[in-house]
């Protein structure tokens, strides 16, 4: 068999070994490949920020996602969670997927392990699991009265009998809804809360989906977005920099981008709280190998194809 | 009968709800919100008819012993327990039910999704080509917006991550824009349709 047969004839198994230890590799040794900004996530971050230890303004978050997006999903959820446990902003947390309510629980559950102080109820409230069939009656309804709307936290206790809820009242006091989900990102909020009440909305969407939200961060329907792993690793980069540091983003020196260039060592930092950053090592590798596939394999389609080409003129 | 009901309560709720949009008065609005309240009873029918039809399927397929009829045995198991853990103890972490998702649904639905890793891979060396010119434009546009999303392109150049930028932000969104406002006519077209009762075909068969 010739060269640019045998390129073109690779059995799908040894595409399969190399894609495998190009995952695996990186991870047990990690790259350490420094993670870059994009203005979505950091327009994002800065948002939330804004509300840092404000107890009139929330934000709200949807887990519309299941266990199949976790790997990219779950960081974002745990990163923004850290960032507003950290900087004492208020969560809300609701789900209208059954998977996505247990999605809720374990990434609260990880994150409150460094916070002791953090009071459910009175620093974040889980909504829990709502029936996709009632989202456009709490959607609707929060812009008039959230404890109404959505009437129960995850444990059945009325929400208007909450601490969390004695100064917020409706989306006026919400800073933004962020959707982050497997699937369409965002339409309905945009479409429903925004479009109606005029609440901020971001969302957080698998790799796949990041290039459906460019027409909606372009005309400020979106206010920020987190696009996959990647999306996670820039916020996980912008709360280790910042929140963790408990330093206030909004103030930040424009002058002052030294940080912008800083080379964190991942080493030194426990894996809870470089989830995405390590995972963002493997998919660059990935990555750079499906661009080498697809480089080889169409070296072998114009060989085959220059030598049929011979073979006819002959 | 059984057409022309189901056709009369589509039109009057359908202009209804189109005249709810562009009247927002008090009495639109409060209509608005009694119906959404009927939405509430929806929800429940629709769980048990999925489970009735999921139950239904899978037994047919156990009793017939029908191509792996072993994999419903599991399925029904899957429901039966992991209702009954979540019923019995509830959802909230540290429950029966969370350590079924933890342990089952969640290496599971991940497993399935990383798999896709695999067949871009090997569907770029098989079958990605630059056959044509569109082809070979798609095929640029793919590898520098991949090497734009993953710090190595940063690394190699900053126009990478530019380019990457660029793509996404001009001829990726004038295309996605296109298409949205393409969809977004087409649901009018065939929602007005649905509305006037030329479209019908929802109503399913059967006679009047």
């Amino acid at each position: 068999m010739k060269f640019s047969e045998s390129i073109q004839k690779l059995d799908r198994r040894y595409i399969y070994i190399v894609v495998a230890l190009a995952v695996i590799i990186p991870l047990i040794f990690p790259l350490g490949l420094k993670t870059y900004l994009t203005t979505p996530v950091e327009d994002l971050y800065k948002h939330i920020d804004e509300i840092a230890g404000r107890d009139d303004m929330a934000i709200l978050i949807d887990f519309a996602q299941s266990p199949s997006t976790m790997p990219e999903l779950y960081p974002m959820d745990i990163a923004i969670l850290r960032h507003c446990f950290q900087r004492r902003i208020k969560v809300f947390t609701i789900a209208y997927f059954p998977q996505g309510a247990a999605i809720v629980e374990m990434a609260l559950a990880e994150v409150k392990e460094d916070f002791p102080e953090i009071k459910q109820d009175v620093d974040y409230c889980n909504f829990g699991y709502k029936s996709g069939y009632m989202f456009l009656p709490i959607v609707l309804g929060m812009g008039d009265d959230i404890a109404k709307a959505v009437e129960t936290n995850s444990e059945g206790n009325m929400l208007e009998n909450l601490p969390i809820m004695e100064k917020i009242k409706n989306y006026d006091n919400i800073q933004v809804i962020i959707e982050i989900t497997g699937s369409t990102p965002g339409i309905s909020y945009i479409t429903y809360a925004r479009g109606r009440f005029g609440v901020d909305v971001a969302v957080g969407v698998t790799a796949v989906s990041a290039a459906d939200v460019y027409p909606y961060l372009q005309t400020g329907q979106l206010i920020g977005s987190l696009g996959g792993l990647k999306g996670a690793a820039e916020y996980e980069e912008l709360v280790q920099t910042f929140a963790m540091q408990n330093l206030d983003y909004s103030k930040k020196n424009a002058s002052d981008v030294d940080w912008r260039e800083k080379q964190y060592s991942l080493s030194s930092v426990p894996y809870k709280y470089k989830k995405a950053r390590v995972g963002m090592d493997t998919q660059a590798v990935v990555h750079v190998l499906i661009i080498l596939f697809i480089v080889i394999g169409n070296i072998g389609y114009f060989i085959e194809k220059r030598t049929e080409k011979h073979k006819y003129v002959k | 009968m059984k057409r022309t009901i189901p056709l009369l309560i589509v039109m009057t709720l359908g202009f209804l709800f189109v005249a709810h949009v562009f009247i927002p008065s008090k009495i639109s609005q409060d209509f608005f919100d009694w119906f959404l309240k009927w939405t509430k009873v929806i929800g429940p029918f629709a769980v048990v008819l999925g489970v009735m039809s999921l139950v239904m399927v899978h037994s047919t397929k156990i009793r017939r012993k029908a191509h792996n009829w072993g994999y419903s045995i599991v399925a029904l198991v899957a429901l039966a327990l992991t209702t009954a853990t979540g019923f019995i103890w509830g959802i909230q972490e540290g429950t029966p039910y969370m350590w079924i998702f933890r342990n089952f649904n969640v290496p599971l639905g991940a497993t399935m999704f990383s798999l896709l890793a695999f067949y871009i891979a090997s569907a770029a060396y098989k079958a990605f080509r630059a056959r044509s010119v569109e082809a070979t434009v798609l095929l640029i546009a793919a590898i520098i917006v991949m090497l734009g999303r993953v710090s190595i392109g940063h690394a190699i150049s900053h126009w990478i991550p530019d380019i990457t930028e660029w793509i996404l932000n001009v001829p990726n969104l004038a295309a996605k824009r296109g298409i949205t406002l393409g969809v977004g006519l087409g649901m009018t077209a065939t929602s007005l349709k649905i509305i006037l009762g030329i479209e019908r075909t929802y109503l399913g068969g059967g006679k009047d």
